[in-house]
């Protein structure tokens, strides 16, 4: 998947004085699989960067092309079908379902792609240490766990390109590496890539490539 | 699990208040539509409450007709201007027979001794209110002929007491033969009748159309004569027009016809009250259900834009949501079918047929069509609001 930045400049970002090397100024253009790390300090707008490649912000000026295509022509129909087979995401919000359990969270979105067995599941839990956390209801969790149920439903698809926004932010550092040791075997599984937004940390890690904000 | 995550914000009052609604509107709208179809297919005595609104009209009798001062006659031009009311929608004069008639007793079929002066009219079959075999051709065995039902009254109640006379049976004086005595035109004749019916709207002996014609030409004293009755059809709900017409023109009408078309033109406006009211309530309890589902959807609307991030596509969020509207509305519709029958089987059937009122088991298919209906245009009108609801959602 080539993804590309032309001139893009988020409305609330437009009055920042922004470094020559951010990708706010210079745009860019990866041709993913790549493992790509976004450094950058808290409001240069790291969120507002993920939600504009994930098709969920459109109040920008220029323009982002997934494929050579501006991805602001997309249909809705087509971004559901991308999100489900080539683009994948964890939110700074997590964007869970608190209601539902663990599991449940994790079954709405495998019930959808069939991308992994239970088994399969159930050791990526497992791994990440929340195993015992099965049936627990997702709004009871805390930060740390909530973060890697998302992060787990993120790789229960296939993917050209996973977007991450602070997918760490309340992990130890020693979680953090686990967490993106296995985000790496899926990557390369999928044959796919990453863009991993972090505040500077890099979590002990060789990117393929850095961009900055 | 969809169901679960879309649903769980969903408040139970509005719920059940749009439930409720649309259970009243829908089982009033198939009550009405049922009893609208039940009336039109009341007989009372032969007479459709709703079929065509046909009565006699006749000149009043006044002492100066009686004086020959004028005449209870309608001239041509008098018929012509009937013909021309917008409320008329046919007119047909009487005709009368142009020669003497009686009739007697044809010895040996039951009947008493006797002997009657008579008197002949005829109309156009298609104002006979009742249904008899009226055809008549000169090779006809007999001559059939329609009394009014009043008449065998007068005869059993009055005539045969005072003459010391046995009372007849309708179905005796159906089966006896008659003689006809006609003179006219320089010649006599015996031919043989039989009463093949009653009417209850027409006070006259009647006998069908092309005897009397035929009669008329054979034994006719060729007087031209005008005739002093008319059948009318009036359209629905014109009895007002109708009674200025009498006053205007000094007519009498048969006061029982009139009082038929008040009482269809009441029911009809009755029923049709209450149906209007039912559609009203139906359209109120069907906002009442699209604003439910708003609310649903506006609660439920973090959990629709996730579901559609995460790539759940439009149409399954929809069909979940209809999924569960449809067994709803299929509850009501089923619930207001069964209300409306144990409503009519229960209370309205024993009621009419207390009231003597016959029914001709008018079918239930329209109901239930009528049913089906409502219930695909609340699905429909909700599943276009949901589906504009979750597209916009979707597209956050």
């Amino acid at each position: 998947m080539l993804l590309e930045f032309k001139n893009v400049m988020p409305f609330p970002l437009k009055d920042y004085q922004h470094e020559e090397t951010s990708v706010w100024k210079r745009g860019f253009q990866i041709n993913f699989p790549k493992k790509v790390l976004l450094n950058a300090s808290s409001g240069k707008g790291k969120s507002t960067f993920v939600s504009t490649a994930y098709g969920l912000r459109k109040d920008y000026t220029g323009s982002v092309l997934i494929d050579h295509k501006p991805i602001q022509e997309f249909s809705l129909e087509a971004w559901i079908e991308l999100r489900r087979t080539r683009l994948s995401a964890v939110f700074q919000d997590l964007q869970l379902f608190p209601e539902l359990t663990v599991w449940e969270n994790l079954i709405l979105k495998n019930d959808l792609t069939n991308h992994k067995s239970k088994e399969e599941i159930d050791s990526m839990l497992d791994l990440l240490g929340i195993g015992d956390k099965h049936d627990q209801v997702c709004g009871t969790l805390s930060l740390g766990q909530q973060q890697r149920v998302a992060i787990i439903r993120s790789l229960l698809q296939p993917f050209e390109l996973l977007l991450m926004d602070e997918p760490f932010s309340h992990l130890d550092e020693k979680n953090a590496s686990i967490a993106l040791e296995l985000i790496a075997k899926e990557t390369d599984l999928n044959k796919g890539g990453f863009i991993l937004t972090t505040l500077g940390s890099h979590h002990g890690f060789n990117y393929d490539e850095e961009l900055k904000l | 699990m969809l169901k679960k995550i879309l649903f769980r914000n969903s408040t139970n009052l509005q719920f059940i208040f749009a439930t409720l609604g649309a259970i009243i509107g829908m089982t009033a709208l198939l009550l009405s539509l049922q009893l609208i179809m039940d009336v039109q297919s009341f007989h009372s005595n032969e007479e459709e409450l709703f079929g065509p609104n046909s009565v006699v009209i006749q000149k009043k009798v006044t002492k100066f007709t009686s004086i020959g001062m004028n005449s209870t006659e309608f001239t041509p031009e008098e018929i012509s201007a009937l013909e021309k009311k917008d409320f008329i929608t046919d007119v047909a004069p009487f005709q009368s027979a142009d020669f003497k008639v009686g009739i007697s007793e044809v010895a040996g079929d039951g009947l008493p001794h006797f002997y009657a002066d008579m008197f002949f009219q005829a109309i156009p079959t298609r104002f006979m209110d009742i249904d008899v075999n009226w055809d008549w051709t000169s090779e006809s065995e007999y001559i059939p002929i329609v009394l009014p039902r009043d008449f065998i009254m007068i005869i059993n109640y009055g005539f045969a007491q005072s003459q010391g006379m046995n009372q007849i049976s309708e179905e005796l004086l159906m089966a006896a033969r008659l003689t006809i005595h006609i003179e006219g035109n320089g010649k006599k004749e015996k031919m043989i009748g039989r009463v093949v019916g009653f009417s209850h709207k027409i006070s006259s002996i009647l006998v069908p159309e092309p005897f009397l014609t035929h009669a008329n030409n054979l034994y006719g004293n060729g007087r031209i004569q005008n005739p002093s009755r008319v059948f009318i059809t009036t359209k629905d709900n014109s009895y007002g027009e109708l009674d200025e017409l009498m006053n205007d023109m000094n007519l009498d009408v048969n006061k029982s016809a009139i009082d038929v078309a008040k009482i269809k033109t009441i029911i009809a406006i009755v029923i049709g009250i209450f149906g209007i009211a039912s559609v009203i309530i139906m359209l109120l309890s069907l906002l009442g259900f699209v604003q439910y589902s708003q609310l649903v959807l506006s609660k439920a609307s973090y959990e629709i834009k996730t579901l559609v991030r995460i790539g759940y596509a439009i149409q399954r969020i929809v069909n979940t949501f209809i999924r569960q509207l449809s067994i709803t509305f299929g509850l009501i519709t089923a619930g207001s079918v069964a209300i409306m029958l144990t409503i009519k089987l229960l209370l309205v059937n024993p009621w009419l047929k207390e009231n003597g009122i016959a029914i001709a088991g008018s079918s239930l298919w329209i109901t239930l069509i009528a049913a089906l209906i409502c219930f695909l245009l609340f699905i429909a009108s909700n599943y276009i609001n949901i589906k504009k609801a979750v597209n916009r959602l979707g597209s956050e």
